[in-house]
């Protein structure tokens, strides 16, 4: 065994085996020079890795979204938008027109036919894990996508890792995801809590002054402690304290007893570090207390939620998200081309605008396609280094990196408002734009969270 | 942290208000087990449908509609899932209950996760619950600002009223003795040449009802969405059985007691999450039947 | 085994178990399953042998087995990370983990019967679910799970495809083969004489409390091995290992099977997996709502389980045979 694993190792090393140069002879690379293969842009006469190579005249991806539990209704939103990215990929349209630089056709992926599967992640790490591995084994899947919670993104970014499958995360907001618990194979197009942190203080000083005392209820969990930290370091540089913060248990429905503590502070903003029923239920308790008819210190009392989501601020009501800031990685209602052309052929296809969940995850689709075009293969290793460091415009975020170093999206981000009961026109518009916060101000170093992304081809 | 009279306070009420929630649900739970002997895994989908019905009908015709049409729907419900189902199950195994009640609980809860999406539903207070109330006004001896959401309070009261209404069904009338003695031992009653089975009918629609009352108060609190079914499940479940297979006072102090750990151990996170348990494990192993649980009962 | 019963006959279940389970690899492809699914099985085979053990033979009603499993594959997970990658070791301190804090347990709940030990044993758990995500999380990931484990090896043999397969349908097929030398040994018949009448055994004179606490650190111990080896099959541990709804699983599959059978609750088991991650995606976002058709059905028109329904038909087969 250990002798299998010294030959990969110097098969990587050096790029050439017997065993690669037989094979390089027999795909008939005859042009094939002695450089090492990481360096060649066609590599497919590397050995397998994953569902690499990909037999046959289509190509399969596998889309792996909540259909049951708590997100089930974010999952069929990512879903509706997968199946839009597939028919745009085979067909053209959509964001192929406005995506720069893109090497999309419109005819497949490397002319192959795309096709794909679904799968269940129940909003179960196990459940998740379990679901992507028979799209990797059964169904030949060349890459994984999908996910509504960090917990179910970073869960299948390692499995994906060790089977050699690139895993392009769904809705994920936790700094872990690519942070320390950055993989060689996952990538994230959707923003952070670090970013929300950096893209909502200085609008909340400019809003509600520098002098503020903020309370933090924050969800006990790998994301909610990140969302907090970051909340609190980029307030405070804004000039505001901290009165406190408590955790509150993922499985809290009530949040009745943590208020309490709230109201009996000094403070006179809350900032609600929740996501899905968790902000769902913190927020509404909180108006119920009245705290959106409070004064403090003078002042009246504000309640911040950090990241937004049009589901969660449906659920909340209008009338309790009403002034209510907070951010999206995107919107519908957003004037570039990209987004102007993804919402038209959206909302022709299933009658409404899509979300940011939907957004996120049809972009990854075509930036996950575009890769494989642009490396000449599906090999893995090539696709990797063909999304590192690209650079793009045309996808709804003005124009957008994705940074080498963390596998990160550095691009715009919104920082949102929701909307009054009589400012609302439809139902997909409880949250506005209040701001457009450019790439360059949320950006960071890769280094502070830590992480390896490991080798490009995994052990 | 030293602890303020205002603090103090909002801790008492808060306890109040999570233990009332308890109780509503774990009291109609106590009634079907006490009475009927089977462990319902579907009532809390019970007070699903409830919290759904109340949400439309609130968000269509009123609240006061509501008020007037979930309870007795709930009860119809109730009697037509004990004739249709349960019924066949009095002398089945209890892990055979447990399977057919969890296997309805999860067909009711996909049904309305079906119809009505996974989403949450606000559930807009009617206006006269509406707002806050000052309780510094009322309380002289509280210390400047001290507040609490008048639902809430309304919520305390409905449960204190419906826990009296259903003591005083089963200790003033007929009707309830009857149910008493068939808790203790409904072969007896058989024998007594009582129809037991019609009253087990009731007594199910009834435990129905009160998830049905807990629905229209308790969904503006608990918020609707398919998950909260399940969620109060594990919870109420633990107050059954603290307070003692069958009793509904025990129940009625147990709710109150989880719901006042809950408020009180609120600052500590790691208290917070494990704290029902622990006094669940600490009164089972102390007293052997619960608080107020009778001899003989589900052992 | 007064009178001589053949290896045959004694074995009959074993055997035919080794045989459905060492060709799975062959045979499971062709009905949509896929490597990986049979593993996680097989895993559950013995998970759900273990809890047969306990709840089939003595009739007490755990709510809270997530714990050992739980327990078992946290422990294997830290000990993969910080110690070894050596599976060996790694499997033998979860289970003496898992064991240690099933033997206090035990001594705790068992004092209690019915639905109080049911909900003694469910707390017991969920106070060790909730600590995993909020006081322990540093070392369990919390909410995340716990993460970064290397390449579990079996000395040099790398614990992936078709090697952890087979490693666990080896441990199945022991661990049932025990399972039955167990039911057939004075100490099983002991424990079936608890579920019969408690109170009648221990007015003959023997000590109940040590059968079942027997049963139920035996049972533990099954589960143990199976958190262990779902860590070695994916070097990953969701906190959802330790909670509530992965007891309540254990329990419907076992139901569903048929209890008391040893082999209903492994065919519960496999079915429950195989609907949960082949049938449903043919289902698509309604398969939950058939899941739960199917739980009513089964426990309406078949009380025993699935097992129950083998019986009726082979009777049927042997009546009309006899018949002719």
């Amino acid at each position: 065994m250990t002798d299998v694993k010294s030959e990969k190792s110097s098969n990587t090393a050096s790029g050439w085996s017997r065993r690669s140069v037989l094979k390089a002879t027999s795909a008939g690379a005859v042009g094939a020079v002695a450089t090492p293969l990481f360096y060649t842009q066609n590599a497919w006469a590397e050995e397998a890795i994953g569902n690499y190579p990909v037999k046959g005249s289509e190509v399969v991806l596998g889309f792996n979204v909540p259909q049951t539990g708590a997100y089930a209704d974010e999952g069929a939103d990512e879903l509706r938008a997968y199946k839009l990215a597939v028919k745009h990929l085979n067909n053209g349209g959509g964001m192929l027109d406005t995506l720069k630089p893109s090497k999309l056709t419109g005819n497949g992926i490397l002319g192959k036919k795309v096709t794909y599967v679904t799968g269940d992640t129940q909003t179960n790490a196990d459940a998740s894990r379990t679901s992507a591995r028979r799209m990797i084994e059964r169904d030949k899947v060349i890459m994984v996508t999908g996910g509504s919670s960090s917990g179910i993104a970073i869960a299948q970014q390692y499995l994906c890792n060790e089977l050699g499958i690139i895993f392009m995360c769904g809705l994920t907001h936790s700094n872990d995801t690519t942070g320390k618990d950055k993989q060689r194979y996952g990538f994230r197009h959707f923003f952070n809590a670090h970013m929300t942190g950096k893209a909502l203080s200085p609008v909340l000083s400019k809003e509600y002054g520098k002098d503020r005392r903020a309370f933090h209820l924050t969800a006990d969990y790998s994301w909610g402690h990140t969302q907090q930290q970051s909340m609190q370091e980029f307030t405070e540089k804004e000039g505001w304290s901290t009165e406190g913060n408590i955790m509150t248990p993922l499985k809290t429905t009530d949040f009745s007893q943590y208020l309490s503590q709230v109201l009996n502070s000094d403070a006179d903003v809350l900032v609600l570090n929740h996501y899905g029923a968790n902000m769902v239920n913190s927020l509404t308790n909180a108006v119920n207390f009245g705290m959106r008819d409070m004064q403090k210190n003078g002042k009246n009392l504000e309640i911040v939620v950090p990241l937004y989501s049009r589901l969660m601020a449906k659920g909340a009501g209008s009338a309790n998200i009403d002034g209510v800031l907070g951010t999206s990685g995107w919107n519908w209602a957003l004037e570039d081309e990209g987004s102007k052309v993804f919402v038209k052929t959206f909302t022709d296809e299933y009658g409404f605008p899509p979300s940011q969940a939907a957004h996120t995850c049809y972009v990854q689709t075509l930036l996950y396609a575009n890769a494989c075009e642009m490396a000449g293969t599906f090999y893995p290793p090539e696709v990797i280094k063909a999304l590192e460091d690209f650079k793009f415009t045309g996808a709804g975020n003005g124009e957008t990196l994705y940074r080498g170093a963390d596998h990160q999206c550095i691009k715009d981000i919104l920082v949102m408002q929701g909307n009054s009961p009589s400012a609302r026109t439809s139902d997909f518009d409880y949250l506005k734009i209040v701001d457009q916060v450019d790439a360059a101000t949320v950006d960071y170093d890769p280094a502070i969270f830590g992480g390896e992304l490991g080798p490009y081809v995994p052990a | 942290m030293d602890m303020t009279l205002n603090a103090f306070t909002l801790y008492i009420l808060t306890g109040l208000q999570l233990g009332s929630i308890f109780v509503l649900i774990a009291l109609g739970l106590t009634l079907i087990f006490g009475t009927l002997g089977v462990v319902n895994f579907a009532h809390g989908a019970l007070y699903l449908i409830a919290i759904y019905l109340a949400v439309s009908i609130n968000n269509a015709l009123g609240f006061g509609l509501a008020l007037i049409l979930v309870p007795p729907i709930l009860f119809v419900f109730g009697v037509l899932m004990e004739r249709g189902l349960i019924q066949r199950f009095y002398d089945r195994p209890h892990t055979d209950q447990i399977l057919v009640t969890f296997g309805l609980a999860i067909v009711i809860q996909e049904l309305l996760k079906w119809v009505f999406g996974a989403n949450n539903i606000p559930f807009a207070i009617p206006s006269w619950g509406n707002g806050i109330l000052m309780l510094h006004d009322y309380l002289p001896f509280l210390d400047g600002f001290v507040v609490y959401p008048k639902w809430r309070l309304i919520l305390v009261v409905v449960s204190i009223v419906t826990v009296t209404a259903v003591f005083a069904l089963l200790h003033l009338t007929r009707f309830g003795l009857v149910i008493r003695a068939g808790m203790r031992d409904a072969e007896m009653m058989q024998f007594l040449g009582v129809n037991i089975n019609r009253r087990f009918m009731i007594v199910f629609g009834l435990g129905s009802m009160i998830a049905g009352i807990a629905g229209v108060f308790g969904g503006p609190v608990t918020q609707v969405s398919p998950e909260v079914g399940m969620h109060l499940l594990v919870p109420s479940f633990l107050v059954v059985v603290i307070g003692g297979m069958g009793s509904l006072g025990g129940a009625v102090i147990a709710g109150i007691l989880i719901g006042m750990a809950q408020s009180f151990t609120a600052p500590y996170i790691n208290l917070n999450t494990v704290i029902i348990y622990l006094i669940t494990v600490v009164i089972l192993l102390v007293r052997p039947r619960g608080l107020l649980g009778a001899k003989g009962v589900f052992e | 085994m007064h009178n001589q019963q053949s290896f045959w006959q004694l074995n009959k279940a074993v055997i035919l178990f080794a045989l459905v389970a060492l060709t799975m690899p062959l045979w499971f492809p062709l009905i949509n399953g896929y490597s990986g699914l049979d593993t996680k099985i097989m895993i559950f085979c013995i998970f759900l042998v273990g809890f047969d053990i306990l709840l089939g033979f003595t009739g007490y009603l755990s709510f809270g087995h997530a714990a050992f499993f739980g327990i078992a594959a946290y422990s294997t997970g830290l000990m993969l990370k910080n110690f070894s990658d050596n599976i060996i070791p790694a499997i033998i301190v979860a289970v003496i983990a898992a064991t240690l804090v099933a033997i206090v347990i035990g001594l705790l709940t068992l004092k209690r019967t019915g639905i109080y030990f049911s909900i003694l044993t469910l707390a017991f758990a969920e106070m060790f679910h909730s600590m995993a995500m909020a006081m322990l999380q540093t070392w369990t990931g919390g909410e995340n799970g716990l993460t970064g484990m290397p390449t579990p090896m079996l000395f040099d043999i790398k614990m992936q495809g078709s090697a952890v397969f087979y490693f666990s349908a080896i441990m199945a097929i022991l661990m049932f083969y025990l399972a039955k030398r167990i039911e057939r040994s004075p100490v099983g018949l002991m424990m079936k004489a608890i579920k019969c009448n408690q109170t009648r055994l221990e007015y003959t004179g023997i000590n109940a409390r040590k059968y079942k606490l027997l049963a139920f650190v035996i049972s533990a111990m099954y589960a143990a091995v199976a958190g262990a080896l779902m860590v070695v099959y994916e070097p990953f541990v969701g906190h959802e290992f330790l909670g509530w709804h992965q007891s309540g699983e254990v329990v419907i599959m076992s139901v569903i099977g048929g209890v008391g059978t040893l082999v209903g609750p492994m065919i519960g088991a496999a079915f429950m997996l195989y609907f949960e991650n082949v049938l449903s995606v043919d289902l698509g976002e309604q398969w939950l709502l058939v899941l739960g058709l199917i739980f009513m059905f089964v426990v309406v028109f078949m009380p025993g389980g699935f097992m129950e329904a083998v019986e009726r038909i082979k009777k049927r087969f042997i009546t009309t045979a006899d018949s002719e």
